[in-house]
């Protein structure tokens, strides 16, 4: 762990360029899967909303950056995405199932067509100018961060009573209420804390573009989360991370250059992995040690 | 096709107090909801019986649409084969093609599964799905959007003036959907499929072969995405993107008429026609997709069964 930690402390000083955007890129992927995974894991509530928490992230970022000094943007980034959490969990994780699942899918489109609307119907223009961005390093650590507290809260959090609850919540949610545990309050407070993550993750990567628009609000973004995370193991803190840098390097080497041969394959090896590695990349480590 | 040009003009946020509702608008809204919705709710009730009866959500339906949209334009236009005739290709064959993926893909995850981790599994596999048939399309017919014209001549009916593609599409998707919905109500494999949703083990112990009835409803389910979108590539361009945006509404309008719920579908699909091309007319064409949504979270709100569940 220190080793690792070191190694990437040290990283944005060792590295060209290029690696060090890709290995960037992956610690965001590993901050959204593993934020993804603390809520979604223990609960079984198939969240597809990790595009619109990313997006809503991002703009804010966009908005505020030219007014704020730097981390503020990201802290005021993972504050709107959490607020956007709190009216949605209220309003949708009554919903069991599929449902729970249709509704958080259309949140990212949802977000986007609402922003389109408004702006070009209110403000009159599309899209908005990232100027003056923080340096690559700045980016970095922040990124790198965000990650770091996503995993640490990943790690700490089913040692708490929280996490027992949400192992309950999971289980039979009926249940766990009979048993005194305040379920709505618990689910809507953890399914914040993670589209706080993902907000800071969105916030912290808006300034690598200069230039953001609505489609921000990217529903690939969930499917990838939700493909990374289910990858490696949604039940433990080390699958999505694996499923992440896996699927991160992957993706980050091979779609420039063989985009559809390269989409097509990972959704063979998709296809393999859920009929023949029930409990992802995770379950096999641990079958193999057994 | 004046009057329904001026109505569209102006877009906006304050358009819509500015249109009056005439007659004819309101004769527009109607056929063209209704021309809209009827697309949807064949497109719904296959991804309705998939998802309904298994609880697979199959995200890779709308490829299925895509698939069939692609093959008729091929036959279309490399072969000169009448589009409508092509149905009778695209149906059988995708029919074909999801009996073996049943076989092949779910009914191994559904023997075998804990019913907790199946629905997250499921969705799984059927992203894959999406990713293979998606740029398996995007390798035969490349990203260029193509599309034919067939019949695109004007109807004229009380002043205002409909396309005849889409009336005829939006006809032989409703009635394919209505011809569908009466053998469940009529036939004995019907009632095999609506004891299977209704009481799964009951119906087991009752002799019903559950797999041999998933595997006929996931066929049926593909076959019916698969003519949907043969009569969708008579309408609109095709690219290999189209499927996405059909699952979504899929998803909304089987949501909006109760899962397993098919006469629900029909008419949810219809209302949602109707909504949508209303938002269109009356503000602007983003408002779309928003009143869409809206109208679904309300429903998942106040009456988590759908509008016409029990």
């Amino acid at each position: 762990m220190a080793v690792l930690g070191g190694v990437l402390l040290a990283a944005p000083h060792l590295l060209p360029a290029y690696y060090r955007s890709l290995t960037l890129a992956i610690l965001a992927d590993v901050a959204l899967a593993v934020a993804w995974a603390f809520f979604s894991g223990p609960t079984r509530y198939l969240s597809l909303a990790t595009g619109a928490f990313f997006g809503a992230g991002a703009y804010t970022t966009a908005v505020v950056m030219t007014r704020l000094p730097w981390p503020l943007p990201v802290l005021a980034a993972a504050a709107v995405a959490a607020a956007m959490a709190l009216l949605v969990g209220t309003l949708a994780l009554r919903l069991r199932g599929p449902y729970f699942a249709v509704f958080t899918f259309g949140l990212a489109e949802l977000a986007k067509h609402t922003l389109i609307w408004y702006e070009t119907g209110v403000t009159g223009t599309v899209g908005r100018l990232l100027l003056n961005p923080p340096g690559a390093v700045t980016l970095y650590y922040t990124v790198l961060g965000v990650a770091a507290l996503a995993v640490g809260t990943a790690v700490w959090l089913p040692r708490g009573r929280w996490g027992i609850a949400l192992v309950g919540i999971g289980a039979d949610e009926e249940r766990a209420e009979t048993l005194g545990i305040d379920t709505t309050r618990i689910k809507i407070a953890v399914f914040a804390l993670s589209a706080a993550f993902m907000g800071a993750v969105g916030g912290a990567m808006a300034p690598r573009w200069t230039y953001l628009d609505p489609q921000v609000f990217n529903p690939l973004v969930s499917f990838q989360t939700v493909i990374m995370a289910l990858l490696g193991g949604a039940t433990t803190v080390i699958g999505p991370v694996l499923g992440a840098v896996f699927l991160g390097i992957l993706s980050e080497t091979l779609l420039l250059q063989f985009r559809y041969v390269y989409m097509l394959s990972l959704g063979l090896v998709l296809i393999v992995v859920v009929l023949l590695l029930p409990a992802g990349l995770a379950g096999l480590l641990r079958r193999r040690r057994a | 096709m004046a009057q329904g040009g001026v109505h569209r003009i102006g877009g906006g946020a304050e358009a819509g107090l500015g249109v009056t509702l005439s007659p004819t608008l309101l004769l527009d809204v109607v056929v063209g909801g209704f021309t809209t919705g009827g697309i949807y709710a064949l497109v719904a009730l296959g991804l309705n019986l998939q998802y309904g009866l298994m609880r697979v959500l199959n995200v890779a339906h709308g490829e299925f649409l895509m698939l069939g949209a692609y093959v008729t334009f091929s036959l279309h236009t490399g072969w000169g084969v009448n589009p409508l005739l092509t149905l009778l290709i695209t149906g059988p064959t995708a029919f074909a093609v999801g009996l073996v993926l049943h076989r092949v893909l779910y009914a191994p995850l559904l023997a075998g599964e804990a019913a907790e981790s199946l629905e997250s599994r499921s969705l799984l596999l059927s992203f894959g799905l999406m990713f293979v048939l998606q740029n398996a399309a995007l390798l035969i017919w490349s990203a260029d959007l193509r599309g034919y014209s067939y019949l695109a001549i004007p109807l004229r009916w009380l002043g205002t003036v409909f396309p005849a593609n889409r009336v005829l599409a939006a006809a032989i998707a409703l009635a394919l959907g209505a011809a569908f919905y009466l053998y469940l109500r009529g036939s004995l494999t019907g009632k095999a499929v609506r004891a299977l949703m209704q009481e799964p083990e009951g119906a087991q112990l009752m002799g019903i072969q559950t797999s041999r009835i998933h595997g006929l409803c996931f066929g049926a389910g593909i076959a019916m995405s698969a003519v949907t979108g043969s009569l969708v590539s008579m309408l609109f361009e095709l690219t290999p993107f189209m499927g996405l945006p059909y699952t979504v509404t899929a998803l909304v309008v089987v949501i909006l008429g109760g899962l397993g719920n098919m006469l629900g579908c029909i008419l949810a699909g219809l209302l949602l026609g109707l909504v949508e091309t209303a938002g269109v007319y009356l503000a602007s064409s983003d408002i779309r997709l928003i009143s869409s949504y809206a109208v679904l979270s309300l429903i998942l709100i106040l009456k988590p069964s759908g509008l016409f569940g029990r």
